[in-house]
Formats: structure tokens, C-alpha cells, sequence
């Protein structure tokens, strides 16, 4: 199946198989591996990619139902060599230790701000219910969060 | 050395790893793609225990895009069988299959959907054979044995007296004794006895296992790994394939987690068969299902009593432990004896006897996971420290603070004497969490600690060359896993040369590059590899010095390194003007090796810790007394940590470690029945979310730079976790007065605890 | 990893239940997939013809009317951020956030909630208190079953194969009325869901709860209304309701059929019944005087 898309900024078309995850499209065809594949049930966010701006498991979402969408991972986060706020902040906050959840933190963290400018510590928690990092004890990454919310605002 | 302020060590710098984290540019293991790669899948037993008694793989084979499929019947062009501590593990099942989800074939194909099409087309006849899961079926008189053959000694030095009894599941017992128990508990004032439980729990480090892997004529085998040791990565599969260790490279990018899941050989032996029938590099990546079918932590029952005398002086211990290995012994054997080594934890007690086995069962094998067997006695311990202080009368802290080990005392004959504060530890702890306040009526206090040995002896090899420009390269095989490794050995080398630390590159472990480093784990890294970077770039520094000295013809003692150069009393030398010096050209390079091997020594296993691991922990807790369900509102982490080279990324470890330690305390344990793991994937099995984690949770240091490592610092990562179920379940008690043994604290553990009370 | 399937993406109800006709078994109706998918992933299913029914026109509407007419394709997300949601059954909007994690609510769909029927539904529990009635398309036309006749059991509905669900009704509550919904365990999904809506009739002192609705997820084979519990505090005055309280729980706890599983323990589920159906309790009646109670409890999700 045709499927065009445009990822990061830049487009793409794509001629997928029915049943081609959009992970491994992202990963495989695009050779965009900063999304992880961890628990494989949408219980993780490793695998986290933002479909016109809303979060997806791109581990459990056929590729074709990206058609005509605009997607961002985790490599279109920065503009240029420049961070985002996001980035900036989960570096200096030490939110990121192995680094496989990080992504799709950043990407969840990211969906978050676009819904709301000034989250709460609760509704971070409220939306990182699917998120889960085994590394850090999270206290890092919800303040990273509320740094960047600041910063951007 | 002169006392020059640090520069860089101590400061809470971001990790040198982060940007590229940060933007999804690291590349792990499952992230790399070969030219010709071909994918592997494997096949895996749906019994916990049964008669192999036919593989058929012709019709895989038979397939079109199938590049190898492999049986472990033909696996006789190599040695079939791994594993550290007995080679009891084949790489796929050998006429037996001794937990659901070994695995029994495999597959290397062009695609994963052939792969996956090609499992369809394998044929295995099973003969189900009745399965021993828990303890006490294991240890039953004339239970099925998960193995019946002679056990082969694995690859460790200090497990050459390994202890089976034969007839038995036993496949390791460990027995460490000193004065006398027994008697000492005849005469004590207060003797107290329990049986504690602790569960299979799963590491989950986020990455799930991965291995590619390649032959060449010339290189031999090359394996990128998930590997948290990649040196016993590379003994394994030397002896499985008969080729010299240099002829086997083991590569580790990054690594997405490890907890102690990524040490020893697990799919690595696999892949490299594969690789090796396909003649094609291979990709091995498991799922999180598959992982939990790889490696757990150990479950554990342990028997502990101890005796007090009436002024709350602690006399005796004695345990007696039973770990649940799983059906490959994997480090289990080391696990258990190391553990039960410290049983005593923190404390000075003058007679101990203790005990312990390690039994096969038809599960998961269980390994090494973060606190390598020491939270299983720790739960045990600290749990029964505070039943005494309750029955003598006694404060649980003052107890703890009356029978710690001192600073400088002997931990046992021949050992390193304890180098470390634990009343330092324990003040902070107590103060930081308010315990000599009165707590809000619905919560509870508690406090526990932890002792924690290294794993000795053991060797660390480091190389550490400047370059023309100033810049340096770090050798070093200790594992970024994301406690920050990469970022610490970078710093101790930028503080001993002087340089920016963004002039530091420490290099990806590689077996064919970066020198000798036993393995990431026991908290080493910091302590030995570290030295051993640290030692190297004194090495570099020395020819440093000679070398201008000699140009200049000026004593040593008057040259000093600052920013990039040497300084003599009239000039400044930046290290290009050295190397120019040296070499008469630009080219070159200054080398410097470090090497850390303290080697055997009179301790009791061996070898004398590195360092001790110290810690405190303290809760508070709510409960929900209709429900059971317990919330940890406020955690208080004290690590004694002799110095902390980089705080921030200390405290996340520590953090990491306090969060981590509440999934087993609270949520996790692998659930069987029938022989049947019941919540293998994350769907089922439930580890802690953001919510999970306490709403205030403080991680502090004790930095008395004591510490045998770099710059008076020790290890750390560990302790944080161990004293967190103690903390907790004695938060609880103190709360509710019911004292539970079994963990997690499920609420519906902790309602039944309270109702029984009512 | 997925094995191949075709795709099918009709545009109508008529062409998709064509389809569905045609292919009979080897065809699965396809929303978000958060189940589906899922399944297939773990190979326990393998349909070789997926019907996609997001692009059927209509089924992802939400309509006002003296019922509120949900699509199937309606997403947890956009439920939980509809203003007529939020308008007209405000409790639907704030359980649909808290509906398994941000990606499966913004993907998966109210229709695929109900039709997968699985026992661990918030959204069937729920919705048996608004009188729910599934709107059900077949090449043979319409058909409107309650909710109640619908959930068969575990994984099971009143579904034929070329049938697909295409919206669900609810009946909006009457002002005045508080409702509370709970949920409660440490598991992906929830091992207790309670709903409970009521009035006040009458003024101060003398109000007396009216049209009391109690509906129990998790804890039996398929959610249900619990007549029993009602009955209970029917009519009761308000000033009175702590004497019936514990007599509601007691018979909400009979009322249920819990099994030992991963969850806990049979017993364990029925004491949770009783004791999250008084909580759920207050907080409704606490709403229908119009105030708000703090109620926050572990591991439990008050809606
Ligand atoms: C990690 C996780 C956590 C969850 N937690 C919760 C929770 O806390 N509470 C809760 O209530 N739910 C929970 N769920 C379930 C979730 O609500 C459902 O997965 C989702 O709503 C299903 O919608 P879908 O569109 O993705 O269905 P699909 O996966 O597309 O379909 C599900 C089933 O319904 C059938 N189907 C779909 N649409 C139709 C239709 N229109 N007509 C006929 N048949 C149809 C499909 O054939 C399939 O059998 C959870 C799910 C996951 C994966
Ligand atoms: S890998 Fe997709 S959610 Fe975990
Ligand atoms: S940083 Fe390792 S899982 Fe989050």
C-alpha cells in the first residue's frame, strides 16, 4: 500500500505491506532508530511517536494508518543543532540514564506541553501513566518536564 | 600528591552520553544492521520440564530465505554447553527441556517473517515430565531433579569448590561459621526466629537482550552485545568454539539497562552458533516475553533467628537459606555464597552460622540482579533487627546505631575492615526523614540498613593515551548501562591531566580495543575501574613531566599540569609542545596503562572486597487499612559513598535504585502455575509507573573520601535498593503493628496481615 | 511481528458488513487495533482480512439528542474532550481519561472497548448506568440491544460475525444527580470498576435518594447492574443512608462472581466490592448536594 507521510519536516512516500508496523517502518525503511521497541503491549512508550501531534505505540499501530499524517520522533525534536527544551532539560535534570526510554519520553513529555502549557506534577504523573523507565526512579524526569514547561512558557 | 582542589571530579557535570541519548542518535544493540544480516528466531519449550525426545528441523531448513536452523542434538561441531558457575546451560535443549520457554530450536532467516514462518515448519515431539517449580517441591524427598547428569565447574576461580549434593536439586551449598551460635543462643535474653520470603522478580531492563554476530577467516567471531561483561562474554564462547580469545571480539554499544540481567553469556552463545551455520552475520534480539524466559532474580526463603542480650547487644545470627536458582545455575552458585557471606549485614555479631543452597527448579534461571542475593537476607535481617527492638523495648535506629560495625573494624579475618560510617549514615537518614518527630497519626516510620561486599578479587585494566592535540582516549571495559560509567571515567581522567572534559573520549568497551575489565557489576566500576583509569592517567602524567623535566632540565617537582600544559617555574608547555618534545615531529602519542588486581587473599571467599557497600533507608508509609494498600510517602536514601564523583548522576542511580527496590517490595513477582509463568509480559507483570515512585523522595551521600577507589571514592547503585522492602515493611509494622514475611506487600497480602490482626 | 492480512477499508456500513458476509471468519473488524493488534502480535489471533471500520461514514460522530449517541469510532481521547461529553454525562468524559495510558486513549475507540468485551472494561460498567443500548449494523438493517444483552461474557457479545457495532446510546441522567466512578487495583487493567449515580429528592433533611444506579465491573464474567444494592438505598433518607450503607455494600458483594486470578483472590475481590461500592457511595451522594469530597485512595482511580 502507498503510504505518504512527512517525518520530522521532510516527506516521505512509502510502499508498505498491510501489516507493517509503523515502528519498523520508522526504524527499518527510514532508519529512524530512536524509537525503541521494549514490552511490545503499549504498556512502555519506548516505542512513542507523535501522529499529527497526538501519542501513538508505533509498536501496536499499522504504518498505513500514518498516511497523510505528520509525524515526529525523537530525531525531529531538535531544530538543527539547536535542543529542545525538552532535551536541555532531561540532560541538566540528569533525567536520562540507559537512554532506552528516553525518547519516548521526550515525545510523550512533548504531546503533553502541546495540551498544556503548565502541567501540574499530577498531570505529568496523570501522563506518563504510560510510560515506564526502570532506570532513574522518575523524580528526574517529571522535574525535567516542569523545568522545560517553565522554560518554554 | 599535592592537595590541588578538584576540577572536575565531584562536580555534578551531564553525563558525556546524554546529547546523544537525548536525540535518539545512540545506537544500541538491536539498533545495528550488517550488510547480509540475516534475523534469528527461536523456538522455545512450552513445558516446564519434558523428554526432548525429537527435533525436526528439515523443513525449516527446507524453506526458502532459512539460512540455519539449528537443533541442540546438532550441535555437536561445537561445545553445546555455558555458563559461569557449572556448564550446565545447553545453547538450545539437549534431549531435556527444563523450564517453559528454553529454548529447544532456532532459526536464522533473510527476514523475521521468514524466520517466523520457519518456526511453523519445526517439529518437536515432547514427553512432559513432572516439574518442580517452587522450593519446597525442589527440596521434597524424591523429587524429580531437574538434573541428573555430572555438573561441569564453570569459568570461576573462586567457585572452584563448588558443593552439589548429588541426588538432590542442591547444586551449591555454602557454609561460613565463627564462634559459637548455638550456644551464644542458649544464653541470650531475647531470641528471635522467623522465615522470610522474597519473589522471582524480573530485571526488565527496558532493552530486552540482543546479539549480532559474525565470523570472519581472519578476525574469527566479532558479537555486538548486550553485554554488561563482555570479558566473560568472550571466555564463554572461546571455549564453545575452540578459538584463541583473540579470535573473539565482543563489541558492546549502548546498552538500555542492565540490573545485572546482561552479565554472563545469555543469547550471545546462541547468535554466534547461528552465525556461524548461516555464514551470514546474525541478529538475535529478544522480546521482553523472551527476556523473562532468559534470566530472573533468585526467589529466596530464608530461616534467620538471632539472639540479643537484654541491653540490645547483638550476640548471634544464624541463617539458613534457600535460593531458587531455576533450572540453569547461571551465577546462582556465587549469588548465594556471596550473599550469605554478609548475611550478618552491618552489624558486629561474635558467633554466626549460616547456611545456604542453591536449588534447581524448573524455571527461568536465575542470576545475578542488582544486590546479587543480598536484599533476599536483608529482608530477612532488618525485618527481625526491628521485631527485637519492638520486644526489647528499643528504639529501632539506637538498636541499629549499638551493633554496627565501626569505622576501621574487621568485617571478618582477612577481609577489608570496614571502611565506611554507618552511624553517619544512619543520622542523616534518621534526620532527613524526622524520625525523632512525631509522625502524623496515619503514617509509619521505619529505617533499615545495608552491608554489602564487592565482588573479589577481581581485575580492572585500563589504558589512557594522549594525543598530539591534548586529546585524550580512555580504554576502559566497564559498561555504560546508564549509571553514568562513561561520564565517571571521563572525569577521573580530565582531573588527573588537567584537561577540559570535553577533551575525554572514554571508548566503547571492545575486546579487541579496550583493555581487560572482569565485569560491570558488584558496584565496581567506579572503585576499580576507575583506579585503574585513574593509575593510567598518573602514567601519562609521570611521562608528562620526565619529558619537560628533561627538555628543561628542571626537577619534576617543580613542573605542574594546568589546563593542557605543563607549567615550569618560567614556562608553560601545552602537552602539544610535550608530544612535539618527545616524538620531534607531530606524532606520536604518550600511553598510559593502569592495572587494578589486588589478587587472592586470606578473606574468607578468597578474595577481600574492594570496598564495602553501605546504606541506610528510611520510609514513611500509609496504608489503606480497607484495602491493604500501602503508599510510600517519603523515602530517605543514605549511601556512604566515600566520595561522590559525579552527585548528579549518583543521585539517579540511587533514585533509580529506591524506586526499583519498591517494585519488589510492592508490586513484582513472577506468578507460576501448572508449571506455567502466568505474567510474562509487561501486560501482566507490573513494575512501578511515575505515580509509583514516593511523592518525596531525598537520595543523600556520606563523603568522608574513605573509599579505596579514585579520589577516596567506592562503589555505589546497590544499596540504595537493599533496605528498601525492610524500610517499608517496618515502616508498616511500626504503623499497624503487623509484621509481614512474604513479600510484595500486595494489598491483598497486606489486608489478609490486617485482618488476622482484627 | 504481524503476519500479512489484507486490508479492507470500506467507506459505508453497508460495503463493511458486506465484507464482513463475504469473508465470514477470516475476517476481523478493525478499529484502533489496541486489542486487535495486540492479539495478533501474540499470534492468538491470525484473521487473514481486517475490514477497517474508522472510515465509515458516521461512526465516528457524537449526537446530541434526548439520548447521547456516541460513535464506535470514537476515541477514549476524544470522548474524554468532547464538550458535548462533558456537557451532557461529564462522568463518561473524566472515566474516559483515565482509560489505560495517553496512546491507547488516543487510538483506541469506545466501539472496540464494548465489542472486545473484555470483563475489565470501565466504559461497559459505566455505561450500564446510563441505560446504554448498542446500535448494531447488519446487511439485514438495524438492531438495538441493551448493553446488559450485548456483554455476553468474558470476550463475548451478542455480535453476529457480519454484524458491527456502530454507535452507543446513552440516557443522560437527570440533573440533580451525583455519580461516582472507582477503580481500583495495582494491574494494567483494573481489578474493581464501580459506578454509582443517584438523586436527592427533597430539600435538606428530608431528601430521600432516588433512582439510585449501582453497576460492578471486573469481579464477575461480565459487568452488571446490581438491582440488590439499589433497592438498598432507594428511598432512604439521606440523614439515614449510613445505617443502609454496609446492608448496599454487603449485598453488592453477594451480588458479584469473582474468581481467583492474577488479580487476587475471590474473597479478597467481593471485601473490595463492599468497600469501594461505600466509597463510590459517598462521593455520589456528596455530589448530588452538589459538593465535592477529597476522596483519593491507593491504587484507586476516583472518577
Ligand atoms: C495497555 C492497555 C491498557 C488498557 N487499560 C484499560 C482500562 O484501564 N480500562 C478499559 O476500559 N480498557 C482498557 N484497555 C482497553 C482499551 O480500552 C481498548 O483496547 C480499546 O478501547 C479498544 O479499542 P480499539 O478501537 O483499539 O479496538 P480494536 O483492537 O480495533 O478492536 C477490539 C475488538 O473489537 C472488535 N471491533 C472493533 N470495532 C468494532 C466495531 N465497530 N464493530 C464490531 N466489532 C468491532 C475487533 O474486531 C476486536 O475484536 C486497555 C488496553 C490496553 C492495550
Ligand atoms: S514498545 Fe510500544 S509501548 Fe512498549
Ligand atoms: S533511562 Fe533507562 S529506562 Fe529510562
Amino acid at each position: 500500500m502507498n503510504l505518504t507521510m512527512v517525518v520530522n519536516g521532510s516527506s516521505h512516500e512509502l510502499d508498505v505491506a498491510p501489516h507493517s508496523l509503523l515502528l519498523d517502518v520508522l526504524r527499518d525503511s527510514l532508519d529512524l532508530k530512536g524509537a525503541k521497541r521494549s514490552c511490545d503491549t503499549q504498556v512502555c512508550g519506548a516505542c512513542t511517536v507523535l501522529v499529527d501531534g497526538q501519542a501513538v505505540s508505533a509498536c501496536t499501530y499499522l504504518a498505513v494508518e500514518a498516511d497523510g499524517c505528520s509525524l515526529l520522533t525523537v530525531e525531529g525534536l531538535a531544530d538543527g543543532e539547536a535542543l529542545d527544551p525538552l532535551q536541555r532539560a532531561f540532560l541538566d535534570a540528569g533525567a536520562v540514564q540507559c537512554g532506552f526510554c528516553t525518547s519516548g519520553m521526550l515525545l510523550t513529555a512533548r504531546a503533553l506541553l502541546r495540551e498544556n502549557a503548565a502541567p501540574s506534577r499530577e498531570d505529568i504523573l496523570h501522563y506518563l501513566r504510560g510510560s515506564l523507565c526502570r532506570c532513574t526512579g522518575y523524580r528526574k524526569i517529571v522535574e525535567a518536564i516542569m523545568t522545560a514547561a517553565r522554560t518554554t512558557r | 600528591m599535592s592537595a590541588r582542589p578538584l576540577r572536575v571530579v565531584g562536580r555534578p557535570v551531564p553525563r558525556v552520553d546524554g546529547l546523544e541519548k537525548v536525540t535518539g542518535r545512540a545506537r544500541y544493540v538491536t539498533d545495528l544492521v550488517l550488510p547480509g544480516m540475516a534475523h534469528a528466531r527461536v523456538m522455545r519449550s512450552p513445558y516446564a520440564h519434558a523428554r526432548v525426545r525429537r527435533v525436526d528441523v528439515t523443513r525449516a531448513r527446507a524453506l526458502t530465505g532459512v539460512l540455519a536452523a539449528l537443533s541442540g542434538a546438532e550441535l555437536t561441531w561445537c561445545e553445546p554447553y555455558y555458563g559461569p558457575a557449572y556448564r550446565d546451560r545447553p545453547v538450545l535443549a539437549i534431549d531435556v527441556a527444563r523450564y517453559e520457554g528454553e529454548p529447544v530450536a532456532a532459526v536464522a532467516a533473510v527476514d523475521e517473517a521468514t524466520a517466523d514462518a520457519a518456526l511453523d515448519l519445526i517439529e518437536v515431539d515432547y514427553e512432559p515430565l513432572p516439574p518442580v517449580i517452587t522450593l519446597e517441591e525442589a527440596l521434597a524427598a524424591g523429587a524429580p531433579l531437574v538434573h541428573t547428569g555430572k555438573p561441569q565447574a564453570g569459568i570461576f576461580a573462586d567457585l572452584s569448590t563448588l558443593r552439589p549434593e548429588p541426588g538432590t536439586n542442591i547444586c551449591h551449598q555454602f557454609h561460613f561459621a565463627r564462634g559459637d551460635s548455638a550456644g551464644a543462643l542458649a544464653s541470650a535474653d531475647l531470641v528471635l526466629d522467623d522465615t522470610y520470603r522474597f519473589p522471582p522478580v524480573q530485571h526488565y531492563a527496558m532493552e530486552p537482550h540482543a546479539a549480532v554476530a559474525v565470523w570472519s577467516e581472519t578476525d574469527g567471531l566479532t558479537i555486538w552485545a548486550s553485554s554488561q561483561n563482555p570479558y566473560s562474554v568472550r571466555v564463554e564462547l572461546a571455549k564453545m568454539f575452540d578459538v584463541p580469545l583473540a579470535r573473539i571480539r565482543v563489541v558492546v554499544p549502548h546498552l538500555g539497562g542492565g540490573f545485572g540481567s546482561k552479565t554472563y553469556a545469555k543469547l550471545e552463545p546462541l547468535a554466534a552458533a547461528l552465525a556461524r551455520a548461516a555464514g551470514r552475520p546474525v541478529r538475535l534480539a529478544a522480546s521482553v516475553a523472551e527476556a523473562f524466559q532468559t534470566v530472573r532474580r533468585c526467589a529466596a526463603r530464608v530461616h534467620v533467628r538471632v539472639g540479643f542480650r537484654r541491653d540490645g547487644l547483638l550476640v548471634a545470627v544464624e541463617c539458613d537459606a534457600d535460593y531458587d536458582v531455576g533450572a540453569y545455575a547461571d551465577i546462582g552458585p556465587r549469588v548465594v555464597q556471596k550473599a550469605t557471606y554478609t548475611a550478618t549485614g552491618p552489624y558486629r555479631v561474635p558467633h554466626v552460622e549460616l547456611a545456604a543452597r542453591a536449588v534447581y527448579t524448573n524455571t527461568t534461571p536465575g542470576g545475578a540482579f542488582r544486590g546479587f542475593g543480598v536484599p533476599q537476607l536483608a529482608w530477612a535481617l532488618e525485618s527481625l533487627v526491628d521485631a527485637a527492638a519492638d520486644r526489647l523495648g528499643r528504639d529501632p535506629v539506637e538498636l541499629r546505631r549499638q551493633n554496627f560495625l565501626a569505622h576501621g573494624e574487621e568485617f571478618a579475618p582477612g577481609d577489608t575492615p570496614i571502611d565506611g560510617k554507618l552511624e553517619e549514615s544512619l543520622s542523616r537518614a534518621a534526620e532527613a526523614i524526622g524520625w525523632t518527630r512525631a509522625s502524623a497519626a496515619d503514617r509509619g516510620r521505619g529505617v533499615a540498613a545495608m552491608l554489602k561486599a564487592s565482588v573479589a578479587p577481581s581485575v580492572s585494566e585500563a589504558i589512557v593515551r594522549l594525543h598530539t592535540d591534548g586529546s585524550v582516549s580512555v580504554l576502559a571495559s566497564a559498561v555504560e548501562m546508564g549509571q553514568g560509567t562513561r561520564t565517571v571515567l571521563a572525569q577521573i581522567a580530565a582531573e588527573v591531566l588537567c584537561v577540559p572534559l570535553a577533551r575525554v573520549t572514554v571508548v566503547q568497551p571492545d575486546t579487541a580495543v579496550t583493555p581487560y575489565d572482569q565485569t560491570t557489576s558488584s558496584s565496581r566500576s567506579t572503585t576499580m575501574t576507575g583506579r585503574a583509569v585513574q593509575v593510567a592517567s598518573e602514567d601519562v602524567r609521570e611521562q608528562l613531566l620526565r619529558i619537560t623535566a628533561e627538555a628543561l632540565g628542571v626537577a619534576t617537582r617543580d613542573l605542574t599540569l594546568d589546563e593542557g600544559a605543563v607549567v615550569a617555574p618560567a614556562r608553560r608547555l601545552p602537552y602539544a609542545e610535550v608530544l612535539l618534545l618527545r616524538f620531534g615531529m607531530s606524532g606520536g602519542e604518550l600511553i598510559g596503562r593502569g592495572v587494578i588486581a589486588p589478587g587472592r587473599t586470606a578473606a574468607p571467599l578468597g578474595g577481600s572486597t574492594p570496598f564495602w557497600e553501605m546504606a541506610v533507608g528510611a520510609a514513611e508509609v500509609s496504608v489503606d487499612e480497607e484495602t491493604g494498600a500501602v503508599r510510600v510517602e517519603r523515602y530517605v536514601s543514605v549511601a556512604d559513598v566515600g566520595r561522590a564523583v559525579n552527585p548528579l548522576l549518583l543521585e539517579g542511580q540511587d533514585e533509580g535504585g529506591v524506586v526499583q527496590g519498591l517494585g519488589h517490595t510492592l508490586l513484582e513477582e513472577m506468578l507460576y502455575a501448572d508449571g506455567h509463568l502466568l505474567n510474562g509480559t509487561l501486560l501482566l507483570y507490573r513494575v512501578p509507573r511515575a505515580d509509583d515512585a514516593p511523592p518525596a523522595l531525598e537520595c543523600h551521600f556520606v563523603e568522608n573520601a574513605d573509599g579505596s577507589g579514585p579520589f577516596g571514592a567506592k562503589g555505589a547503585g546497590e544499596g540504595s535498593l537493599i533496605p528498601v522492602s525492610p524500610a517499608v515493611a517496618n515502616a508498616l509494622a511500626r504503623l499497624t503493628g503487623v509484621r509481614l514475611r512474604d513479600l510484595p506487600l500486595t494489598p491483598e497480602r497486606v489486608w489478609r496481615a490486617l485482618r488476622a490482626r482484627r | 511481528m504481524l503476519r500479512p492480512f489484507t486490508l479492507h477499508r470500506p467507506e459505508t456500513a453497508e460495503d463493511a458488513c458486506a465484507l464482513l458476509a463475504t469473508l465470514g471468519e477470516d475476517a476481523a473488524p478493525y478499529a484502533g487495533g489496541t486489542e486487535l493488534l495486540l492479539l495478533m502480535k501474540l499470534g492468538l489471533l491470525r484473521p487473514p482480512h481486517l475490514v477497517d471500520v474508522k472510515r465509515i461514514a458516521g461512526f465516528g460522530d457524537i449526537a446530541d439528542g434526548t439520548r447521547l449517541t456516541i460513535g464506535a469510532t470514537v476515541t477514549h481521547r476524544t470522548l474524554e474532550r468532547s464538550p458535548l461529553v462533558r456537557a451532557r454525562c461529564p462522568l463518561v468524559a473524566s472515566v474516559a481519561r483515565h482509560v489505560a495510558n495517553v496512546r491507547v486513549r488516543n487510538v483506541g475507540t469506545v466501539g472496540g472497548n464494548l465489542a472486545f468485551a473484555d470483563p475489565h472494561s470501565d466504559l461497559a460498567t459505566l455505561f450500564l448506568t446510563l441505560d446504554a443500548t448498542v446500535e448494531l449494523v447488519s446487511p439485514r438493517g438495524r438492531r438495538e440491544l441493551s448493553l446488559a444483552e450485548f456483554v455476553r461474557g468474558p470476550w463475548e457479545t451478542a455480535r453476529r460475525p457480519d454484524e458491527l457495532l456502530a454507535s452507543v446510546r446513552l440516557s443522560p441522567w437527570p440533573t440533580g444527580t451525583g455519580a461516582a466512578y472507582v477503580k481500583f487495583g495495582v494491574h494494567e487493567r483494573p481489578t474493581l470498576g464501580i459506578a454509582v449515580a443517584l438523586r436527592l429528592d427533597g430539600a435538606g433533611e428530608r431528601a430521600r435518594v432516588a433512582d439510585a444506579r449501582v453497576a460492578i465491573g471486573c469481579v464477575s464474567p461480565r459487568p452488571m447492574r446490581v438491582e440488590a444494592a439499589e433497592a438498598r438505598v432507594n428511598g432512604v433518607a439521606e440523614a439515614e443512608l449510613g445505617d443502609v450503607t454496609g446492608a448496599m455494600a454487603d449485598a453488592a458483594a453477594e451480588s458479584v462472581d469473582p474468581a481467583d486470578d492474577l488479580h487476587g483472590s475471590a474473597e479478597y475481590k467481593r471485601e473490595m466490592v463492599a468497600v469501594f461500592v461505600r466509597r463510590a457511595l459517598r462521593v455520589a451522594v456528596a455530589r448530588a448536594r452538589g459538593a465535592e469530597l477529597s476522596a483519593s485512595f491507593p491504587h484507586a482511580v476516583v472518577a
